[in-house]
């Protein structure tokens, strides 16, 4: 029993969180935002660079074979940095599935190249993100995952977040590579991580706003009103964490109750994420509802990835059946169950 | 990270829920917050330290068995499983214990520790002051040295146990002329010294749960000293963290009433508001995720980590979760929620919870005061 992260972990983590604050930047966003595409293939190269969809790759394949620990605590750093690139999806979501399905090592090493994007079409969204881009589409028929490669034109569907690039569905159809519950429990796993990160993005930029903004002669970050808004915030936001770990961990052994813990951890991160945008745009007071405050992207950010791969709703239904309905063992003693 | 539990600690969880199975008393005790039920909960200590789980992390000289603190993990949820009575020497083992255990001397831990781990001295709290709560730096109380004594003046309030219990802890002025933080040292003393007398005060519930504590020339051992002179701020800041931080509010207690919680509701079904259904599963989330951070804070430590201003989010975490699990439960139970005692005449532990629950965000430092910590230490905000 340890529940730490390794040391190689965090400075992984850590290496990842630089290397984005230092080309993902606020700008980078707002330029995308001014484009058509809201795409750009110098943003994209620049994550194949780093290595970023190659990450949970096999190394046979090129990649670095890492974990979906790895990939969770990777996740929130793509959500912190607000990436729009459809990166999650192809790197922490579809890589490690076609991994496990075997037989797709040409296809992995594409992804780990940066040559092939994966998009992810399963009933519990209406939409499919990033369509147009992708290569490959995973989709879903009678339960089962079938990939293909994407062909045909996508109808854009708009989003209020200006980087989010949906997509009517499309025809299911394909090659079988495992279950539908797969891909939503992978999917929402990795939405619950970043939304974490997305939260992290916000604390952090109502921090420094209170600390910079005075009134009434000093920082608004010292009074006790704004303080405690915050506060309440961080809490939500540090105990999502080891949930998103714990169903990690419980996803990567394959244990029967995973999908309880990846519904925990999508509603806590989805819950501190949500929390703490309107606790954001109450501390940037009116400068938070200007289009000019980089803040928005990050709160809209929120809201999509809170209702997408299993709204409130789903994930509490799959709490109630294991909870209420007694599927899971409950109680002291059963923390691990 | 590992979740799984490796042999050896499986094998510790049976031995614990063995011996639990067969020394937990069926009936529930009285409340500790009365004195017959106090005595009952002695009883249960003793008990406890003949099985030698009085405080299984100290180390085996002073009455523990020297295992880490995953093995605590485990034993508390075993503890707990069992539906054993709550500590009654919390602020002992929980609290003085590891503060004696950091700060104090060998002759300090000796004369201390083994007591207190075998039930022989129950211990009471003595922080707050009519004038001196949140804000506890306004203590007045003094305690001026005399040779090889202290001579202690002044008043505490709040003091929990301290209406029964055989002795005390807190923070005395033994610099007369010193202001705030300073010249504060962190004493021990005998209730029954002479000079000392109890006020119990009786708490929300009706029960003298907690004593104002009036001190009249009360002549304390310097030897009773934690620490040096004057630098007891420092070491009840160490105290409260440890308070806050991990082991006074274990997350097996939480998972029980979770439990609890999720088997009233399933009685309670058909009649229940849809937006308490919600609640029972944010009760068993939160419970979980409490678990999980405690978890991850124990290993963190034992890797050579320490708790530091974090210790206010659990704080905030663990009492706010125990209010709304015990509030929902109080939904649940509807018009019957009111009554002392339900069907069958057994005590309404559920009102009896959700009362005690109240006190959580308000003890150990308030939860206004923790969310100040998280916001300077944690975020860097200005004073």
């Amino acid at each position: 029993m340890d529940f730490t992260i390794t040391e190689d972990q965090a400075t992984l983590t850590q290496g990842v969180r630089d290397y984005l604050a230092g080309v993902h930047t606020p700008e980078v966003l707002r330029a995308l935002d001014a484009s058509d595409s809201r795409r750009s293939p110098d943003v994209w190269q620049g994550l194949v660079e780093m290595g970023l969809p190659g990450l949970l790759v096999p190394e046979a394949e090129g990649g670095l074979g890492l974990s979906l620990l790895d990939a969770v605590l990777i996740a929130a750093e793509f959500g912190r940095a607000g990436v729009a690139e459809p990166l999650a999806e192809t790197a922490l979501v579809a890589a490690p599935l076609l991994a496990k399905a075997g037989g797709q090592e040409a296809l992995l090493t594409a992804i780990a190249a940066g040559e092939a994007k994966v998009a992810l079409q399963h009933p519990v969204n209406p939409w499919v993100a990033d369509l147009d881009a992708a290569s490959h589409i995973l989709s879903v028929k009678d339960g089962a995952l079938l990939l293909a490669e994407r062909s045909g034109g996508a109808e854009l569907i708009d989003s209020v977040d200006p980087l989010r690039r949906l997509y009517a569905p499309v025809a299911a159809a394909g090659t079988a590579v495992g279950s539908a519950d797969a891909l939503l429990d992978h999917a929402a796993l990795i939405a619950a991580a970043q939304l974490v990160g997305v939260a992290d993005a916000m604390l952090e930029q109502a921090t420094d706003y209170t600390k910079n903004r005075s009134q009434f002669g000093q920082p608004i970050g010292s009074f006790q009103a704004v303080k405690h808004h915050l506060a309440t915030a961080v809490v939500k936001i540090e105990f999502a964490k080891p949930v998103i770990q714990r169903a990690a961990i419980a996803l990567q052994e394959n244990a029967a109750s995973a999908p309880v813990h990846i519904s925990h951890a999508k509603l806590a991160a989805a819950d501190a994420a949500w929390a703490m945008s309107e606790t954001a745009i109450q501390t940037h007071g009116a400068m938070g509802y200007t289009y000019e405050v980089d803040l928005h992207f990050w709160m809209k950010r929120a809201w999509a990835l809170a209702g997408a791969w299993g709204d409130r709703a789903f994930h509490l239904a799959r709490i109630d059946a294991a909870v209420i309905g007694g599927a899971l063992p409950i109680g002291p003693g059963h923390s691990f169950a | 990270m590992d979740l799984a539990y490796t042999p050896e600690q499986q094998d510790f969880r049976a031995e614990v829920r063995a011996w639990m199975e067969t020394n937990v008393p069926k009936e529930p005790l009285v409340t500790l917050e009365r004195e017959d039920g106090y005595h009952q909960h002695v009883e249960w200590e003793r008990k406890l330290a003949s099985g030698n789980w009085g405080m299984v992390t100290w180390p085996e000289a002073y009455g523990g068995r020297g295992l880490d603190l995953i093995q605590w993990l485990i034993f508390e949820e075993e503890y707990y499983r069992a539906g054993a009575p709550l500590r009654v020497n919390q602020n002992g083992i929980f609290l003085l214990g590891p503060t004696v255990m950091e700060f104090g001397t060998d002759e300090q831990k000796a004369r201390f520790l083994t007591p207190m781990a075998k039930g022989e001295v129950i211990w009471a709290q003595a922080w707050s002051e009519p004038n001196a709560g949140s804000d506890m730096a306004a203590i007045t109380s003094k305690a001026i040295r005399d040779g090889d004594h202290y001579v202690i003046s002044g008043q505490k309030t709040w003091s929990s146990r301290a209406s029964f219990a055989d002795w005390g802890f807190g923070l005395f002025r033994t610099d007369p002329e010193s202001k705030r933080h300073k010249g504060l040292s962190f004493i021990l003393f005998d209730l029954n010294a002479p000079g000392v007398t109890r006020r119990p005060i009786r708490q929300l519930h009706g029960d003298p749960g907690f004593a104002e504590l009036f001190f009249d020339e009360v002549r304390v051992p310097v030897a009773n000293r934690i620490a040096g002179e004057g630098e007891g701020w420092n070491v009840a800041m160490a105290t409260a963290g440890f308070e806050r931080g991990l082991m006074l509010r274990s997350p097996a207690r939480f998972q029980a009433a979770a439990e609890r919680l999720v088997r009233l509701f399933r009685q309670h079904e058909a009649k229940a508001a849809p937006a308490v259904r919600e609640q029972v599963m944010q009760a068993w989330m939160d419970a979980q995720a409490y678990a999980y951070n405690t978890y991850a804070v124990a290993s963190k430590i034992m890797a050579g980590g320490h708790i530091g201003a974090e210790a206010s989010l659990n704080k905030i975490f663990w009492s706010e979760l125990d209010r709304a699990a015990h509030r929902t439960a109080m939904q649940i139970l509807g018009a019957s929620a009111e009554l002392r005692r339900l069907d069958g005449g057994t005590l309404n532990m559920w009102l009896e919870g959700y009362i005690f629950s109240l006190s959580g965000p308000i003890y150990a430092g308030s939860n206004e005061i923790q969310r100040n910590i998280i916001a300077e230490r944690l975020l860097g905000l200005p004073r």
